[in-house]
């Protein structure tokens, strides 16, 4: 069955979500709303949302979700950044080589700043896998993927997730290592948009296809439902509709 | 909350704490080992912030912002500009966080407020005039001549609404009573 990018993110972002946990995205985060409802419609009907700006969202005010994550009851966040790195560290602040002269300047991180080390989990996502967005080094770190093991922390990052492949995060050493390719993408395309050391030298698992009953459930239960209730209805409109399928 | 600082989960090793000189890594006092970022408590002599709905009396209804309740809480004068002004409103009818107005010294009733940010619950960020502050943004001359268009050249609140919001976002506001 033929997919578009963002289908293949959200799906790949659902499979992520544990049943019976707290998982939660910040504002401006279409792509894994869609992934965790669908988590909840197919293999997580326990799962407790936490979808900012929605509907989805039991609480009344912001602070009652910081406390909840500081608490260390957020099983699972899913954040995007600008710029990521080999160590797990990202940017969501600016670029540029001075950081006195910033050449772009971008919202911030509390999500990253904060939640990264308070949620159990987190997922990094980022809809464009290149050179520019996977470096060495960010220009600027919003939020540490390690810290010294006397640190208060209560979670780490698990997982990067592109267009083309998945990282999984090792707390040792402390770097991303390529986990699977998303066919029909190469290792060798892979390693040619990445600006870090793979961490890998034989051959890459292939990322399981979404599945027809994924790709279903996404278009007709998902789409229609952040449609009716106000969730990226636009985005879901465009992206998640039966003409978006074709 | 009146306390000179709060332990913080997150920041360490980003670069933002290492620009701030109000945040420092401290250890726990109890167990004699963890460390973690202690912030230094805020002050400020004067808050100023868009709300939804207030009443004569100063009590707000700021939605699911509430970081605006501990600004109003933290601050020595609290300034509030609103959508709307209500003849009395109670934590009862608020919708989410309320703000009591024994923390405020005065509202202003500015319906479009926020723009061109968005007002949640009442209308969405202006994209076109976002774009044009982003294109204005890039240099100083043209940043001078967006302030001097936008803000300087500017009469009061009104001409502003009526000169840059968006004619039907205006008849929408009336057609609802705002």
């Amino acid at each position: 069955m033929e997919y578009t990018e963002a289908e293949l993110l959200a799906v790949l972002l659902s499979r992520e979500v544990r049943d019976g946990e707290v998982s939660a995205c910040g504002a401006l985060s279409q792509i894994p709303a869609a992934g965790l409802l669908l988590a909840q419609e197919l293999h997580a009907p326990n799962a407790e949302l936490i979808i900012l700006n929605s509907v989805f969202n039991p609480f009344r005010t912001s602070r009652q979700f910081h406390f909840l994550a500081q608490r260390g009851e957020l099983g699972l966040f899913f954040v995007s950044g600008v710029q990521i790195d080999r160590h797990g560290n990202y940017n969501l602040h600016q670029l540029g080589p001075d950081p006195e002269q910033p050449r772009v300047r971008f919202p911030g991180g509390y999500g990253g700043g904060l939640i990264y080390y308070a949620a159990r989990r987190t997922v990094v996502f980022r809809t464009e896998h290149t050179r520019r967005s996977f470096v060495e080094r960010v220009d600027f770190i919003s939020a540490a993927g390690s810290t010294p093991p006397d640190v208060l922390r209560l979670g780490h990052p698990s997982k990067v997730i592109t267009p083309r492949a998945s990282f999984r995060f090792e707390k040792e050493p402390g770097v991303l290592r390529l986990d699977t390719i998303h066919p029909p993408h190469t290792l060798e395309e892979v390693r040619e948009n990445t600006g870090f050391d793979l961490g890998v030298s034989g051959p890459v698992t292939a990322t399981t296809a979404p599945t027809r009953e994924e790709l279903r459930a996404l278009r007709r239960v998902i789409g229609p439902k952040m449609i009716a209730t106000g969730t990226y209805a636009e985005w879901a409109r465009r992206s998640l509709g039966e003409e978006a399928a074709g | 909350m009146g306390v000179p600082y709060v332990p913080i989960v997150g920041l360490v090793g980003t670069d933002l704490l290492r620009r701030r000189d109000d945040m420092v890594i401290a250890v726990d006092p109890f167990d004699g080992k963890t460390r973690s970022v202690v912030a230094k408590a805020l002050r400020p002599d004067v808050a100023v912030f868009h709300a939804r709905e207030a009443d004569r009396q100063g009590n707000v209804s700021c939605g699911y912002e509430a970081e605006a309740v501990i600004l109003a809480e933290a601050s020595k004068h609290v300034i509030v500009t609103a959508e709307s002004i209500v003849d009395r409103l109670t934590e009862k009818e608020a919708s989410g966080a309320f703000i009591p107005a024994i923390h405020v010294d005065a509202v202003a009733h500015a319906p479009f407020g926020a723009h061109p940010g968005g007002c949640a619950g009442r209308y969405g960020p202006d994209r076109d005039h976002m774009a044009r502050y982003v294109a204005a943004a890039q240099d100083d001359a043209s940043f001078d001549e967006y302030l001097r268009a936008c803000v300087l050249g500017v009469r009061d609140h009104d001409e502003y609404v009526e000169r840059f919001v968006p004619r039907e976002w205006r008849q929408a506001a009336r057609a609802a009573g705002g």
